[in-house]
């Protein structure tokens, strides 16, 4: 059974006088450890696919299962609790919280886990470790530079070990040489660790580093291509 | 919970202006509250005074400048069954209307004021205030109130003029009850010979002192009908129910003033309130991150009614400190028809400042905490502010 799977899933909501339907009947399976990549153009409904899986957003119809679990089907506290440990959530502008440190925002996600204060303590400095951060574990995020920024919040989104890790256009607020920075290390997420990772971009070149390749047009997948991450193929090259 | 007591501080920091100004906002209006409650209390401890005092007033009278009653009343008064103890009193005040600087002088036998008051000597002897005509002994909220107002430092041996009146302090007292500690005891002799007017014979009340168990509506009954078709009818009632119609005018007042203690804590709740939907709107996305990360609507529910708690908690803290401190050093008092009411700071004062300021808190947290806790995820995430 694939980890994340989407069954028949419609979504829309009222603008006005209009019903606006972002997604139609959409169909998704993934499997663990895959790496896929959502793209489309403004208002294609990817970032809406990526929110209902990531059960933030509930659809009008359909059914989503998540390593076995129908997230339809459960309350909002439920779905909560079910998120503080199954998803890592990355935002394109970060969305750090501005009055704690770097290493408090990754530590956020485990206070919500059932844990002791020094197994938090070791994960999130593992996580930190992992995005190469750990110098700057006490600094605010209005110290940290954008790239910095956003590493810390992939530290945030990985540090609970989720179910799967979701990253909603990470790229998209930097400058080109941070932007490939970050996706190496997204790449590197699903590579050396094996998390499975769903990726909504609107870049072609973003969505050509995933293994999986999904296209949406108008609310429908017109398009799912696997192929060789370009990334793994240029490693395998070096 | 305390795990996100960090959170909660660093959030309440972030803005240090707009909660300084809040937790003032709140301590301000805390203290105009503590202030109501204690002249309240000070009220509500004369006129619930205990029934095992009566005071015989001349009937029909209410200054204490027109009550004349024979002093020697008091031997008729002692026969009556039931009656422990009677002390004549000559009441002289320089002020009968309602006023902060109320200086009451009461004459009486000086050996019998320590037996009938519970007075501790802070300074000065008994003896001295025994054996010596011209001198008295005075309240130390009194001696506190003339040093801060007019600067006048009244201290054992000093002369103590209140228009013609002129005494040697030979002690000064405190009292279990601060009302006391506004007047100023004498001599009885002294204060009928004194002014010019000879007064001798006459005093303005006779306090009777009960046995225990005697019923005070019974004596005073049987005490007015002793002197009803006498040279002066009397009018006896409880200590509590005749200090009540003494200050009948101000009790009017006091409860207006009720009105203001709870506006104030109107405005703090709205205060609170919307401060605390200011911080909600700026963190509306802030708040869909933590909801995003798994925090629960419930737990944000409580995160932002914590905030809104702790602010209030605090200024209601700083407002209760500021009116005991303010209380017990000002002595403050306001008097008319000679007698005093006391404000004091108090236990009861301090708690319920503290405790309505929490509960305040609560209030005016829960509609700006239910509205961060059901605040839709993706439109928030959405929201630039």
């Amino acid at each position: 059974m694939a980890l994340i799977d989407v069954q028949k899933v419609v979504k829309q909501f009222r603008k006005g006088p209009e019903t606006i339907t972002p997604l139609q009947e959409t169909d998704l399976q993934v499997e663990k450890g895959e790496f896929v990549s959502l793209m489309g153009a403004s208002g294609s409904g990817k970032t809406t696919l990526l929110n209902l899986i990531a059960g933030i957003d509930r659809c009008t119809s359909g059914r989503i299962v998540v390593n076995g679990a129908d997230i339809t089907t459960l309350s909002r506290t439920r779905l909560a609790q079910w998120r503080a440990g199954n998803i890592g959530y990355i935002f394109q502008t970060h969305n750090l919280i501005p009055v704690l440190t770097a290493y408090e925002n990754v530590e956020l996600p485990l206070l919500l886990l059932p844990m002791s204060r020094s197994e938090r303590q070791k994960r999130a400095e593992i996580a930190l470790r992992a995005v190469d951060l750990v110098d700057r574990a006490n600094h605010y995020p209005r110290q940290l530079s954008g790239g910095q920024e956003q590493r810390v919040g992939i530290a945030r989104a990985i540090v609970t070990d989720p179910t799967v890790v979701v990253a909603d256009e990470p790229t998209g607020s930097l400058d080109a040489e941070t932007a490939d920075q970050i996706l190496q290390l997204i790449v590197q997420l699903n590579s050396d660790l094996g998390t499975t990772l769903l990726l909504v971009t609107h870049d072609p070149d973003v969505a050509a580093t995933a293994g999986r390749q999904l296209k949406l047009v108008q609310g429908k997948l017109v398009e799912d291509r696997r192929a060789q991450p370009a990334v793994a193929m240029r490693q395998e090259a070096v | 919970m305390f795990k996100f007591a960090p959170y909660v501080i660093k959030t309440l920091l972030r803005h240090h202006t707009r909660t300084l100004l809040t937790v003032s906002g709140a301590a301000v209006a805390v203290f105009v509250y503590c202030f109501v409650l204690a002249v309240q209390e000070g009220l509500e401890r004369l006129t619930t005074q205990d029934d095992s005092v009566l005071v015989a007033f001349q009937a029909n009278k209410f200054c204490p400048a027109t009550s004349h009653l024979p002093q020697d009343y008091e031997h008729v008064i002692r026969k009556v069954p039931g009656v422990r103890d009677v002390v004549p009193i000559q009441v002289f005040t320089n002020n009968c209307r309602a006023s902060l600087d109320v200086v009451v002088f009461y004459g009486t036998h000086a050996e019998q004021v320590r037996q009938v008051r519970d007075f501790e000597l802070v300074s000065g002897s008994w003896e001295e205030f025994e054996a010596n005509q011209d001198t008295a002994i005075v309240g130390q909220a009194l001696v506190a109130r003339r040093a801060s107002k007019i600067g006048q430092n009244v201290s054992v041996g000093d002369r103590l003029t209140i228009g013609n009146l002129n005494v040697t302090i030979a002690g000064v007292f405190t009292s279990e009850n601060r009302a006391e500690e506004d007047y100023v005891y004498c001599h009885l002799d002294f204060l009928q010979r004194t002014r010019g007017t000879d007064l001798v014979g006459t005093v303005t009340q006779h306090e009777v002192f009960l046995q225990p168990g005697a019923d005070p509506q019974q004596i005073a009954a049987a005490i007015d009908a002793k002197f009803k078709s006498g040279q002066i009818p009397t009018d006896t009632r409880t200590k509590g129910v005749f200090q009540a119609s003494s200050l009948q005018d101000l009790i009017q007042l006091i409860d207006l003033v009720r009105y203001l203690g709870w506006a104030c804590l109107g405005l703090m709740t709205v205060l609170l309130a919307t401060t605390t939907v200011m911080g909600v709107e700026d963190r509306i996305r802030e708040h869909a991150v933590l909801q995003t990360l798994g925090v629960t609507g419930t737990r944000v529910f409580r995160l932002v009614l914590s905030e809104c708690v702790l602010v209030s908690f605090g200024g209601g803290l700083t407002g209760v400190l500021i009116a005991v401190a303010v209380l017990a050093a000002s002595s403050l008092s306001v008097g008319a028809e000679a007698v005093s009411i006391a404000f004091t700071p108090s236990t009861s004062m301090a708690a319920t400042g503290v405790i309505v300021s929490a509960l305040i808190g609560i209030v005016a947290g829960i509609a700006p905490a239910w509205r961060a806790a059901r605040a839709d995820i993706v439109t928030a995430l959405r929201y630039a502010g």
